[in-house]
């Protein structure tokens, strides 16, 4: 389709189209101008504030330069909550993704009840995460909760799950897990569902087997929803907050701290405004970077059909 | 009518009016009181009560509106609210949190007059929570002050062979006995534990309930409790490395007690605790309703050898005024209206909480509950928290510390040698 | 010998399938059971899959703290416009950067994305003093101001826009019509399904949204459902589980109970979002 677009003639769009300015500056006028009040100007006097030592009730700003980002380079505590963030990302956003296709492949197949099963995967979806992660936290508690009174009745040994350095950070990686399981899959579904059966029809005939048929049609016909999925995955497991803060607040010794809550500490326990701004900048160039990463790698495996 | 009469009638009529007019016209002014809610708060008890401040209303005419806030996000909230300059007007707040607030002058302190007559009417202990130095007071504290003490079950003394009426006095018996008090399932796992620790949450709440610990051994979380501003960290000391490896010690080598298990008070009142160390005033306000077949014993906390002199924790919740505030002086109205003897006597009483005034200890039902008087045992043992500016990044350092040790995740030397690192920078910053 | 074949594989999807069902629906069906327990029963081991008894004591606590009535009315207010809001604009503007060429296109397109990688941590403190300024605290309109529009919106509806054949734009155009009548009568039905999966999805995300809700609201009467539910949590080890489930259900329940009716339509319209124009 874009093909036939780029075959009209040139000049007489461009001279449709260019009438239209005025129309388009209009129409996305509430857009922008509700953005720029409520999203831009905040998000740029916090870039500012990362260049100075604020204090905001005393009305003081006084410039640093670089001193908050130097001093980011030496602070153990966020050392630890950027490995924790980076660690939660490699590790939801792959397996969700993986999970999500596994479970599409399956759904893809006919079998009695597949809407119930679908709307059973997908129903996490629609609970808060706040509310989610309490009925966790409730699970995952150690003494009474569901969890280990299951592993106490088939004789395993009880887990700690929350209150152990180790345990914490995996313990809410697989209620991330859960959380989102249905969207991907439900996605990766859709794309499959939009691949055309000639293709598959082609292949067989060809002698690929089901393997094969998977592996040179199927995923690549698949990467826009892949980009889209990991993109979307991706930004989000970056900016993890609400069950951080629900499950564990960031501990035990700070095994679960995120960037987004130790910035949230830093701004309004601590007062640290410049100090939390900073944290800021360096988690959007995060995954600015990421994004940016991603979307043209995956420019590469994309199939037009 | 004769004119005298006439006359006498539109007096007696004009008293009447103006009286009235003058009441309907008073402005019911409404002033904000913004309090945590939940659980955590037993001091905060009252404000759910919505008749409260009815007389007092009625008095002045000035309506008090209590508003439940959060506890974890209420610092925050706090803080933008002041940002935003559109405060409470009185701030039921953590006494912990002042050095926070007073680093960004955010209080009004109380009138010096006023100061200086409320410490001379209250018992010592509050007196010691409320100065902060020189008679300075920048709240009214809470009735029902924090002070924290070893409690112990002592239905589970009695089950393991301890005598119910005798606590352990040193370390080495506290050891001992929480060895005795240990219970495991059938498959080895521990189903209650010798004695409750609290390691997740926040760093302070792990400082707090671990302060019996380091003080007793003779560390301090500073040098000068009331300075705002200098001094030096004291828990990279031998006392404080012993602090921590009491603990440790308890995991690894007697196995004791676990990692495991949730807020100590709410293992204790669970029965799967047998001894914890922190506020009292919780179990006093929790035990009736959550486990009225409990029966506890408090003493002060251990110490690390017999003739040391034990220590413990003075906290309470402060009644503030922000700086921001719009209608400050009918917030102080209030608080010294709530905070009178009669009050505090009055609510004391209804919510079995222990007194402040001198007066009020001398009168019943305080005079000879046990609970009051086993707390005036406590009481001269109390430290109240250092006021440092640099007050949060000393707890935090301390507190990060202590975890990591007790997770196993650094050695005590390793550990607290950062935390005097992250301490001594976080008191340099406050002072620039 | 095929059919034998297909029904084992039938029957290793329905393995699969229903045995991660179960996972998945361990948490709902725990809740469940643990807001209408007796309190003894919820810690009891061997654990009771059903309990010996219902009751009702943990909704009374449950009710007695908080007033869940007006939360609900709250989230519906903030949800609803909000989701209006950024419907009608995204429409507007989605249709605007399908179809129009102009300066400054690209730019304002990933101004507006940017926004997506802000989370609202980092605006919230600038945002809220602001807002304090022009007397938008504890408000319905403070609460709104960050989501009067979405940028999620106006990519989705500016990918669905895109795959209308634009001869329908230009025989609308020659037919005499105004723009604002080309989108509204046009484009918006032809565009139906995306606009309903942005509805939807804009819907869940006001109805869950956490932090924004807490830093702006004051009073108890303007809580939304889940700032209300934040005053339940305890992180040091609340030992009312049945409360706290019960609460956890009057909050998550209605909007289960919505979605369940309604989740074929949500599904399939989520599944479109993927697809690109």
């Amino acid at each position: 389709m874009t093909r036939e677009r780029r075959r009209s003639p040139r000049g007489v769009l461009a001279r449709l189209h260019s009438r239209h300015v005025l129309h388009a500056y209009l129409f996305i006028a509430p857009v922008i101008v509700l953005f720029g009040i409520f999203r831009v100007a905040p998000s740029i006097q916090t870039l500012l504030y990362s260049f100075y030592k604020v204090e905001l009730l005393r009305g003081r700003f006084t410039f640093i330069g670089l001193e908050n980002f130097y001093s980011l380079l030496t602070d153990e505590i966020f050392r630890r909550a950027t490995v924790n963030t980076l660690t939660y990302v490699i590790t939801i956003v792959p397996i969700s993704a993986f999970l999500g296709l596994v479970l599409a492949v399956l759904f893809n197949a006919e079998f009695h009840l597949k809407e119930f099963f679908k709307a059973v995967y997908f129903s996490p979806m629609v609970t808060s995460t706040v509310a989610a992660a309490m009925v966790w936290w409730w699970m995952y508690n150690p003494q009474f909760g569901i969890f280990n009174v299951l592993l106490k009745l088939v004789s395993l040994p009880e887990q700690p799950w929350l209150m152990s350095s180790r345990m914490a950070l995996p313990s809410i990686i697989i209620f991330s897990i859960w959380k989102n399981l249905g969207y991907n899959m439900i996605l990766y579904l859709a794309g499959l569902q939009a691949i055309p059966p000639q293709f598959y029809e082609a292949a067989t005939i060809d002698g690929a087997g089901a393997f094969g048929r998977f592996w040179r049609i199927t995923l690549p016909l698949l990467a826009p929803t892949t980009t889209f999925i990991l993109i979307y995955n991706g930004i989000l497991a970056f900016q993890v907050f609400d069950q951080v803060f629900v499950l564990t607040g960031g501990g035990p010794a700070g095994s679960t701290n995120v960037v987004v809550l130790d910035l949230y500490r830093q701004a309004f326990e601590r007062y640290n405004f410049g100090y939390a701004a900073a944290e800021a900048m360096v988690l959007f160039v995060f995954i600015m970077g990421v994004t940016i990463l991603q979307y043209v790698y995956s420019q590469r495996f994309e199939v037009a059909y | 009518m004769t004119r005298g009469s006439k006359v006498l009638a539109i007096v007696l009529v004009l008293l009447f009016l103006i009286p009235t007019v003058a009441l309907a016209g008073a402005a019911k002014k409404t002033i904000t009181l913004w309090y945590p809610a939940g659980d955590i708060t037993a001091g905060a008890a009252h404000f759910a009560d919505k008749t409260l401040f009815a007389d007092f209303e009625q008095k002045t005419g000035i309506k008090v509106e209590p508003v439940a806030l959060d506890y974890d996000t209420m610092q925050q909230k706090i803080f933008a609210a002041a940002a935003g300059k559109n405060i409470a007007d009185i701030l039921f707040v953590d006494d912990s949190w002042l050095p926070g607030f007073l680093k960004e002058e955010m209080l009004e302190p109380v009138a010096d007059a006023k100061a200086k007559a409320w410490l001379d009417a209250v018992s010592p202990e509050i007196r010691t929570l409320a100065d902060y130095g020189k008679g300075r007071m920048w709240g009214y504290v809470q009735y029902g002050i924090d002070v924290y003490g070893l409690t112990w079950n002592k239905d589970q003394f009695k089950e393991v062979g301890l005598d119910p009426e005798k606590p352990p006095k040193t370390w080495a018996e506290f050891r001992d006995y929480a060895k005795k008090l240990v219970k495991r399932d059938a498959q080895g796992n521990i189903i209650r534990v010798g004695y409750a620790i609290r390691h997740v949450g926040q760093p302070h709440g792990v400082v707090h309930k671990h302060f019996w610990a380091i003080y007793g051994a003779g560390a301090a979380l500073i040098d000068n409790h009331l300075a705002l501003r200098g001094g030096k960290y004291m828990v990279n000391t031998p006392g404080g490395k012993a602090a921590l490896q009491l603990v440790l010690d308890m995991l690894d080598v007697d196995k004791s007690t676990s990692l495991n298990f949730p807020d100590p008070r709410a293992a204790f009142l669970k029965g799967i605790a047998s001894m914890q160390i922190s506020e009292t005033v919780s179990i006093r306000a929790r035990q009736p309703k959550e486990a009225p077949d409990l029966k506890w014993g408090m003493a002060l906390p251990p110490v690390p050898k017999a003739g040391d002199r034990p220590a413990t924790n003075l906290g309470g919740w402060l009644y503030v005024v922000p700086r921001l505030a719009k209608n400050k002086a009918e917030a102080w109205r209030a608080i010294e209206w709530i905070n009178s003897p009669e009050k505090d006597y009055e609510l004391c009483k209804k919510y079995g909480a222990s007194p402040r005034y001198k007066v009020n200890w001398e009168k019943e039902p305080f005079k000879s509950d046990p609970y009051d008087q086993g707390l005036k045992q406590l009481y001269p043992y109390g430290i109240k928290l250092p006021i440092n500016l640099g007050f949060n990044g000393i707890m935090e350092a301390t507190g990060n510390a202590i975890q990591k040790v007790w997770h196993h995740e650094a050695s005590v030397d390793a550990a607290l040698a950062e935390a005097e690192r992250l301490a001594n920078k976080a008191i340099a910053d406050a002072t620039k | 010998m095929r059919a034998a074949l297909k029904a084992f594989g039938q029957l290793n999807i329905y393995l699969v399938v229903g045995g991660m069902a179960i996972l998945m629906i361990l948490p709902f069906y725990w809740m469940l059971m643990t807001a209408f327990m007796p309190a003894p029963d919820i810690i009891a081991f061997p654990p009771k899959w059903i309990p010996t008894r219902l009751t009702l004591e943990h909704f009374t606590v449950a009710f007695e703290k908080a007033p869940w009535l007006a939360y609900y009315w709250n989230s519906f207010v903030v949800a609803t416009v909000s989701v209006g809001c950024s419907l009608l604009f995204g429409l507007f503007a989605g249709y605007a950067f399908a179809v129009y060429r102009f300066p400054l296109q690209n730019f304002f397109f990933l101004l507006i994305l940017a926004t997506l990688m802000v989370p609202v941590q980092v605006t919230s403190v600038a945002l809220y003093i602001m807002l304090s300024h022009i007397g938008w605290v504890d408000t319905y309109l403070g609460i709104l101001a960050p989501n009067f529009a979405s940028a999620f919106g106006v990519f989705m509806i500016r990918q669905g826009i895109k795959s209308i054949p634009v001869d329908l734009i230009e025989a609308a155009r020659m037919d005499g019509a105004g723009e604002v009548r080309i989108v509204l009568t046009i484009i918006a039905p032809l565009i139906k399904t995306t606009l309903a999966t942005v509805a939807m999805i804009l819907f869940l995300g006001s109805w869950n949204d956490f932090l924004w809700p807490v830093i702006i609201i004051n009073s108890a009467d303007l809580r939304t459902l889940p700032v209300g539910i934040a005053l339940f949590k305890d992180p040091y080890g609340n030992i009312n589980y049945g409360p706290l489930m019960a609460a956890t259900l009057i909050c998550t329940g209605p909007m289960l109970v919505a979605y369940i009716i309604s989740q074929k339509y949500m599904i399939r319209g989520i599944a479109l979002t993927g697809l690109k124009g």
